[in-house]
């Protein structure tokens, strides 16, 4: 059904943009929000399929729990790029770089 | 799309305002041409639309929209340099995106959305951005390098998952046509105040599925979800005990950068 | 008492006395540890044992005597009561004296059994020949049995065999309890020896007193057991150990150079006479099959016949046939009377090599220049093994195998003992050590008795042979003395007017040297007659050589050598006895600081003057002229006449007491001349050195090539020294070299070799094998290190991966899916 690939195509690009901005901005809270951006892309794709394929409601309550646990995921990564700015003074990622070889 | 003498006619005046626009040095005899210009393109845009897409029913449009919003939204989040203006445009697919769920008929999940992700988590996040600001706010920028090889990277990606994902044949089924999958209640009618996926949505959660025909041959015997919906309120409550305590306020390093402390 | 009875107790009485010196030498030679060594506890143990073993010997003599009825045939004791005024000339036949004759040698046992002799006197003669063999052997202990030659130590015992015990028993008890006075300065726990420089002073060391009685034990062991053996064999065995205890006693005080290399000679030499001695065994046994002297009893005979019984008959003919290839051929008389001839060379061959031993062991030409050498010893040592015992057991060897020797054989002993006899008499006329002239005075005697056996005086030699040992220890003893008294002086050129001081030793001195020279009152032509004991047996020897030369009309020399030595003799042991004990002193510091010995060093000189003056008493007539006649080979009282091959006659009893000029025997006419010469060279050593008429200084101006000859012996050191020393000396200088060159280069180059082949292992093994390990080592330590940097610590980029690597991953499936 071309609505599906439609929701498809678009969850696909909501989880390159989400892809693209985890690995190219340097602010944490930039990073984040690629994060979110890629959660949001998967639950796209939940709603869509349980609209249009036999998965029904199933979807949807999988996508209610990837929200939930988006939400909580949001908040630990946020403390701890709150830590990590109390302790460097900066939100650069590239400065976090203490476990390299 | 219908090419008659209107449509020529628009043409040549948009045409005419564009060219004026470009060359015309004095900014402030520009507002004519930009009129003509904006005047007929838009006439022109809608004309045609109107005849392209003169099939096309209301939810296809909204529809179209929306996509498009959550596309540029995504686009303008990747392409920002200040984060409070990611923020922004997150807000704006995130939004989009609870649009795109309410036309798919997931009422309950997009006002979910709606609620819990625009209105709690960005909310959290430019809490952050708060917290996280230094004094001279300093933009850092990614080099071009880094552009060029997450563009050819997504773009790899992006090209491979469409075709791995459009080549399969899911089976869909317009349910809505056939049927609207979430109301499998018969007894009610599709009422808006009811909410249709309301009530077999918190049926799911409590361990009841009346959605499903548990006699059908085939059928997993009971799927409910109260396992993990208790599970997945302990994490949260966990997750937010620790968030609570990893964020606690703590001594400050004092102002110099580039110092490490614990 | 039955003949086995006899024979079981006088085995008995003889194997305690000589075994008895081996246990005092076990016990003597831990005396060190048990008691102290300022004790005489090992002299004393020593001086029991022998003295023991002495008592057993003459209690072993008297009843031999007494149950043979030796005693009673001959019946001393009356003679000595009856004393005819001549001694009369009686020839004995058949080793029996028809008359009682009598000696007052054994004075105490003869007062036991004088009774029971008067009482068998009564009863005339007894010839009891066939009840009591001559001879009595048997057998101890088998060693080894190798096919029908069988090894044994047994005994052989017969009236030689008993005086010998007796005389080495009783010369060897003076001499020990002499010891026990002479070697007492070794009482001490630091004794300095004189003679021995260490940095700037003389060696401290321990006293050894008690290993002088040790060794002294050990070799009355060795020398008992050489006479009481009953076969060549076990003669040769006891030949060395003798040889051994000559050795260690010789080189007593080791750290004396001149000891030691002295102990080396004496025992290297004897070992070149052993050579031949081992030859002539060898011979023996090859041709005989048997090492046993005699078996008496007959039916053992017929069985396992000794050496004298296969080569000669009862009346000790020998026979001789000549083979088909003309050569000469001894029959030998096998057992169960089976006979086998053997050449004659060989037989002439054994005695010779036989003799080769005794040549070294009685120091004669040309192995004698160990016995002067020897006198680095301390003195009792030199009276005891170097005059009176070991150098005698190479004339009583020859003695005991005589049956064995050919007359070619014979005239060769004859003549060795001639020419040494002569030899060591001139080297003792110019040696100024007084024991250096008692040395070669031994050896000269030495040749005397080797001269008679060979004429055929079988008696006559051992006769000297007990005359000898007893004057000569006398001798020695008392020069022993004389050393003790002067302080360790032992050149006589420094001593001169002893006899004040030390006249015990002085007297007992001049009763030796005219035993030895041979002066005597003769009865012939005088009421009485006066003689000490090396009269008679010179006379005898004399005599039996002028009988040899009377049978033999080519061996003139055998007569003329042994007169001259008798005066060289005379003369120079009167030059001794002037030069020491008479006249003015020549060191007065000596003189004054000279004293006589103490009692426990005179005593053994006066009882040894004593048996010096009787133990021949009445010569050819005495007791113990009879003793030993009674063993005599048989067929040596009638001689023997020429035979084939070499046509040598040998002189027996009654050619020497045949008349030969008017009413004088050979033994008169003998006895004149020896006489004669020896008091002429009495008479020019006083005028020399006792009355000092004569100046001896001048003389040896006179011959002072002669002089310097003598004085260097003949020069048969450096021959000697030329001919084997040196040579040896280069060869082992070769093998060294060859050793240290090749053998040491080899060993060299095989260790060098293992050494770089160790080393290039070692090499190839850091370089090559660890070398590949470090290596890998390395390219995975540079890997890793490389791949640290991708790990870079960045986000952004770790993401990258991850899209990348999700982005290869889905390709592949999607590619493989395809």
């Amino acid at each position: 059904m071309p609505e599906l690939n439609f929701c498809i195509l678009i969850g696909a690009v909501l989880f390159v943009s989400g892809v693209v901005c985890m690995a190219t901005k340097r602010n944490a809270i930039g990073v984040l929000m690629g994060v979110e951006l890629v959660l949001n892309a998967a639950n796209l794709n939940f709603v869509a399929f349980a609209r249009y394929t036999a998965l029904g409601l199933d979807g949807q309550i999988l996508s209610l729990f990837v929200i939930v646990l988006a939400a909580a995921e949001a908040a630990v990564a946020l403390a701890i790029a709150l830590n990590f700015y109390n302790n460097h003074l900066t939100i650069d990622v590239d400065r976090a770089d203490d476990l390299h070889g | 799309m219908a090419t008659n003498f209107f449509f020529w006619l628009l043409l040549v005046v948009a045409i005419a305002g564009l060219a004026g626009l470009l060359l015309v040095r004095d900014a402030s005899r520009r507002t004519p041409w930009l009129a003509a210009f904006l005047v007929s393109f838009g006439v022109l845009a809608v004309w045609q639309s109107a005849v392209m897409f003169k099939d096309t029913t209301a939810s296809q449009v909204l529809f179209s929209l929306f996509g498009a919003a959550v596309c540029f939204g995504a686009l303008g989040v990747v392409l920002s340099q200040n984060v409070v203006r990611m923020a922004f445009w997150l807000i704006v697919s995130l939004g989009s995106t609870s649009g795109l769920f309410f036309l798919l008929n997931a009422d309950f999940v997009g006002a979910v959305q709606l609620l819990v992700y625009v209105g709690g988590t960005l909310v959290l996040l430019i809490f952050g951005v708060m917290l996280t600001a230094s004094g001279p706010y300093v933009t850092m920028k990614t080099s071009p390098t880094e552009w060029v090889a997450a563009a050819v990277v997504s773009s790899l990606l992006l090209g491979l998952i469409l075709v791995s994902a459009f080549g399969v044949d899911w089976q869909a089924v317009d349910y809505a046509e056939a049927g609207n999958t979430t109301t499998q209640d018969a007894s009610a009618g599709s009422s808006v105040q009811e909410g249709t996926t309301l009530r077999p949505l918190g049926w799911a959660l409590l361990g009841l599925r009346p959605d499903k025909d548990l006699q059908k041959p085939g059928e997993p015997s009971g799927v409910g979800y109260l396992l993990p919906f208790e599970i997945v309120s302990v994490h949260l409550l966990v997750v937010l005990i620790g968030a609570a305590y990893l964020a606690r306020a703590k001594r400050r390093v004092d102002q110099t950068p580039g110092t490490t402390a614990l | 008492m039955e003949p086995d009875q006899l024979k079981n107790w006088l085995s008995l009485l003889l194997t305690i006395a000589w075994l008895l010196p081996l246990g005092g030498f076990a016990l003597e030679i831990f005396a060190g540890f048990w008691s102290t060594r300022l004790k005489k506890t090992a002299a004393y143990i020593a001086v029991g044992c022998i003295g023991a073993g002495f008592v057993c010997s003459l209690t072993a003599l008297c009843s031999w005597g007494m149950h043979t009825g030796y005693w009673a045939e001959h019946d001393y004791l009356t003679k000595f009561f009856q004393e005819t005024p001549l001694g009369g000339d009686h020839a004995p036949a058949d080793g029996h004296a028809a008359d009682g004759h009598h000696g007052s040698e054994h004075d105490a046992h003869h007062d036991e059994h004088s009774a029971h002799g008067a009482e068998h006197g009564a009863h005339g003669h007894e010839h009891d020949e066939s009840k009591y063999p001559t001879v009595f052997a048997g057998r101890y202990y088998q060693l080894a049995e190798f096919g029908s030659l069988q090894l044994e130590i047994g005994y052989y015992i017969d009236s030689l065999t008993l005086v010998m015990f007796t005389m080495v028993t009783l010369i060897a008890t003076c001499i020990h309890v002499f010891a026990i006075g002479y070697m007492s300065d070794e009482l001490t726990e630091d004794y300095v020896d004189h003679f021995v420089h260490v940095g700037e002073g003389h060696l401290h060391r321990p006293g050894r007193f008690y290993r002088f009685f040790a060794f002294l034990s050990l070799f009355s062991f060795s020398m008992l057991g050489l006479v009481i053996a009953g076969n060549v064999f076990m003669v040769f065995i006891f030949w060395e150990l003798v040889g051994i205890c000559s050795y260690l006693l010789i080189g007593f005080y080791t750290e004396r150079k001149s000891a030691s290399t002295a102990a080396n000679k004496a025992f290297i030499v004897n070992r070149v006479g052993d050579f031949g001695f081992l030859i002539g065994l060898m011979i023996l046994w090859t041709s005989f099959g048997t090492f046993a002297f005699s078996e008496p009893s007959a039916e053992k005979a017929a069985e396992n016949p000794g050496l004298f019984q296969m080569l000669r008959d009862d009346h000790g003919q020998m026979t001789v046939e000549i083979a088909d290839d003309g050569s000469h051929q001894v029959v030998l008389t096998g057992p169960e009377g089976t006979h086998k001839t053997i050449p004659y060379y060989l037989l002439v061959a054994a005695g010779i090599g036989i003799f080769c031993g005794c040549v070294g062991k009685s120091a004669q030409f040309p192995l004698q220049t160990w016995l002067p050498d020897a006198m680095e010893g301390p003195t009792p040592v030199s009276a005891l093994v170097h005059s009176a015992t070991m150098v005698a057991a190479g004339v009583y060897l020859v003695g005991r195998f005589y049956p064995m020797f050919t007359p070619e054989v014979l005239v060769t002993i004859a003549y060795i003992g001639a020419i040494t006899l002569f030899m060591a008499a001139t080297i003792a006329v110019v040696a100024t050590d007084i024991k250096r002239v008692l040395a070669y005075s031994t050896i000269s005697q030495l040749g005397y008795m080797m001269l008679s056996l060979g004429v055929g005086g079988w008696v006559a030699g051992l006769l000297h042979l007990i005359t000898h040992a007893f004057f000569k220890s006398l001798m020695f003893l008392c020069s022993g003395s004389v050393i003790h008294g002067c302080h360790h002086e032992q050149e006589m050129p420094k001593m001169g007017g002893l006899r004040k001081k030390m006249p015990i030793t002085a007297y007992t001195m001049l009763i030796g040297v005219i035993a030895i020279t041979g002066l005597a009152i003769p009865g012939t032509y005088f009421g009485f007659q006066f003689a000490m004991s090396g009269y008679h047996s010179k006379d005898a020897i004399v005599a039996t050589s002028l009988a040899y030369w009377g049978l033999n009309d080519q061996h003139v020399l055998l007569f003329i050598l042994p007169l001259a030595g008798a005066g060289i003799t005379a003369f120079y042991m009167f030059r001794l006895w002037f030069y020491t004990f008479a006249g003015e002193p020549r060191d007065q510091h000596i003189h004054d600081h000279a004293h006589e010995s103490p009692a426990v060093m005179w005593v053994p000189l006066v009882i040894l003057s004593f048996f010096a003056i009787f133990c021949a008493y009445d010569g050819e007539q005495g007791p113990l002229w009879g003793l030993l006649v009674h063993s005599e080979p048989a067929g040596m009282d009638h001689g023997f006449d020429p035979a084939a091959p070499g046509q040598i006659a040998v002189p027996g009893h009654h050619h020497v007491h045949e008349k030969m000029s008017g009413d004088a025997t050979v033994h008169d006419v003998a006895g004149r001349y020896a006489l004669a010469v020896a008091i002429a060279g009495a008479i020019l050593a006083y005028l020399f050195y006792g009355a000092r008429l004569l100046n001896p200084a001048d003389v040896r101006r006179q011959v002072a090539g002669l002089h310097e000859f003598l004085v260097e012996k003949w020069r048969f050191d450096e021959l000697y020294d030329a001919m084997f020393v040196k040579p040896v000396h280069v060869i082992s200088g070769w093998i060294a070299a060859l050793d240290r060159v090749v053998i040491d280069g080899f060993l060299h180059g095989t260790s060098k070799a293992a050494v770089d082949v160790s080393t290039w292992d070692r090499r190839f093994d850091e370089q090559v094998i660890d070398g590949l390990v470090n290596w890998v080592g390395d390219r995975t330590f540079r890997v890793g290190r490389s791949l640290r940097f991708v790990q870079t610590g960045r986000l952004r980029q770790y993401v990258m991966f991850i899209a990348g690597g999700l982005f290869g991953v889905l390709m592949l499936v999607y590619i493989l899916t395809l």
